[in-house]
């Protein structure tokens, strides 16, 4: 764990960031902070769905089901708000341990599936648990109209001393502390894998699953423990968003863009790491805003030319590109290094 | 130590192992030698738990192991060094081994794994490498990671498949010297080999298998005598061209 400090001092930074960024924005910005707040929530929920997703790939667990967990979270809030008396904030620990005990299921059948199958097996989850909850009776879960989910924070309006704006403003506020919350909560996770014994047993089971048991991993736990904390994570995002949208519909909860971002982002951020899915969220978030803005219609055919570049140019991502470029114009490579002492301790052998 | 009783393992019609039964003493070396083809890395994948035995037994120190996963196996004290050779890439050498350290037993702590795998990293003389990442590694540096992996997890039996194969004579010999250091510190092993110098000085016992078989066994002189075994080894030798360097010795032998 020891290791594990500068992570840690980032992320308290990160939360020390977080805790005061609404204030500094109102004071900045005063009206436009309002969809400041608002965008920089989306940027964290796409970080959020982008760590989970890398957690899963740690393992060489390519899924197509995180469409799926975050229905399932999303699901559990608003059918959890039906049942009056129960506080909403609930709705998070639930959504994320629905998702988790589905993943635990879902995990255990496809232990044995690799690669493309474990991708299709995924992705026919989440078709039929989407086909499920909208064959479900109304009474249940609303069918194909869904359910309307009453938000996690009502207006602390004050009458006369506010404007309009800052009724919203202080909504957005509320709920940008709860997704930078659990974004903490998703970087304290992935920094924990990374840093204890859990990213020698991952890297070896995504690797080469034989050798990793030969040598003592038991394979099935590692993925197993994968899928499930990566489901919690995402099954709690999707009880966090179904409140602030407001309401629960099969064919936008159970959206299959839902998998295509939290694949894309990581990819795009670079694989494996703490820092690429949360790069990969902000830079993606701000192309996206940016393009939004330029070209209203038609801004996700530039979009998708971004992502077709990033990959044909930055095979590793944005964390790969930085390690290419500090290692071009710093001391030669660590490499380069390492065959000297190889020959050196060739010699020392003979 | 590690006791075969009855061993058979079919594909489809195909048996690649059968009527394989065999004892290893305790800090014995062990070799299993035999043409391409006669079932040897098989029957290391069904002693490690890769491959599941059609019929047989398999005991480590006294325990029935064969319903045992490849990873309680290991727990149970047995190590395991792969013909081709197949390190974590992405990782360093000392990461490696590290995976070997952190899991081969239960209950190891990181400070424990860390000396484990400082000691097994010293012993295969890859102690100056431990930074490098393993993709960088020669031939023989990969094979000298295979065995300190294997020998972090603290083995009772070491199997070892083909770790000359490929190796420079001057490099073979260090790899022996190797095999042998690791014997003196009470690890019995078992190895697969085609150089046959290496037999020669390596093994105590020499089981010799030809299509699934095991066609002699006996000290290395005894079973370089029997005349199945040369008969086995010559009638190999005419459609064995992607191993020359091997069958070669193995003739001269």
């Amino acid at each position: 764990m020891r290791r594990a400090l500068p992570d840690l001092l980032w992320t308290l930074l990160l939360a020390v960031v977080v805790a005061l960024a609404p204030g500094a924005l109102k004071g900045l910005f005063h009206q436009a902070s309002v969809s400041y707040l608002s965008l920089a929530s989306n940027a964290m929920s796409l970080a959020v769905l982008a760590l989970s997703w890398d957690l899963l790939a740690r393992t060489g667990q390519l899924s197509l089901a995180h469409a799926a967990f975050y229905g399932a979270g999303g699901y559990a809030a608003a059918v959890l708000a039906k049942l009056s008396g129960v506080p909403l904030f609930l709705a998070l620990p639930l959504g994320g341990a629905v998702a988790a005990l589905l993943a635990l299921g879902l995990g255990s059948v496809t232990l044995r599936l690799r690669g493309i199958y474990f991708a299709i097996a995924t992705l026919a989850f989440a078709e039929v648990l989407k086909a499920l909850v909208q064959e479900l009776p109304t009474g249940i879960a609303g069918g194909a109209a869904g359910l309307n989910v009453p938000p996690l924070f009502r207006p602390h309006f004050v009458p006369g001393a506010m404007q309009r704006w800052e009724i919203a403003y202080l909504r957005n506020a509320d709920y940008f502390y709860v997704y930078g919350g659990l974004l903490l909560l998703a970087i304290l996770v992935s920094v924990v894998v990374q840093r204890t014994r859990l990213r020698a047993a991952f890297t070896a089971v995504r690797t080469n699953e034989a050798v990793a048991a030969v040598m003592g991993v038991r394979p099935a736990r590692a993925k197993l423990l994968a899928f499930v904390l990566s489901s919690a994570l995402v099954g709690m995002l999707g009880a966090l968003e179904a409140e602030r949208l407001g309401s629960v519909i099969p064919d936008g909860t159970f959206a299959i863009s839902t998998t295509v971002f939290a694949l894309v982002t990581p990819i795009f951020g670079g694989l494996y790491t703490t820092l690429g899915p949360i790069l990969g969220a902000g830079v993606l978030s701000a192309i996206e805003e940016t393009l939004k803005r330029t070209f209203a219609e038609g801004y996700l055919i530039g979009y998708g030319l971004v992502l077709v570049a990033s990959v044909l140019f930055m095979p590793r991502g944005l964390v790969g590109l930085a390690n290419r470029l500090r290692r071009r114009r710093g001391p030669p490579p660590a490499g380069g290094a390492g065959t000297e002492a190889g020959l050196a301790g060739d010699g020392e052998g003979r | 130590m590690l006791r075969v009783d009855g061993l058979e393992k079919r594909f489809g019609g195909l048996a690649a192992v059968q009527d394989l039964s065999f004892e290893v003493e305790e800090e014995e070396i062990f070799a299993i030698i035999g043409p391409n083809g006669a079932g040897k890395t098989t029957t290391l994948n069904m002693i490690s738990g890769l491959l599941a035995p059609t019929h047989g037994r398999i005991e480590l120190a006294g325990r029935d192991i064969t319903a045992l996963s490849s990873a309680e196996r290991c727990h149970a004290g047995l190590g395991r060094a792969f013909q081709v050779v197949q390190p974590f890439p992405e990782m360093t050498v000392e990461e490696n081994v590290m995976v070997g350290a952190l899991y081969g037993t239960p209950g190891t702590g990181q400070a424990e794994a860390r000396r484990l795998t400082a000691g097994a990293l010293e012993r295969s003389g890859l102690l100056p490498l431990r930074e490098v990442p393993a993709e960088e590694l020669t031939l023989l540096q990969e094979k000298r990671l295979e065995i300190a992996r294997a020998l972090a997890t603290g083995p009772r039996v070491l199997l070892l498949d083909e770790v000359m194969a490929g190796l420079r004579p001057a490099e073979a010999r260090l790899a022996v010297r190797l095999v042998k250091e690791v014997r003196e510190r009470g690890v019995t092993v078992v190895f697969i080999e085609h150089v046959m110098p290496v037999v020669r000085d390596l093994a105590d016992r020499v089981l010799v298998m030809d299509y699934g078989r095991p066609i002699a066994s006996g000290s290395y002189r005894e079973v370089t005598a029997d005349p199945r075994v040369v008969s086995a080894y010559l009638g190999a030798e005419d459609g064995d061209d992607d191993d020359g360097g091997g069958a070669g010795t193995g003739a001269e032998a």
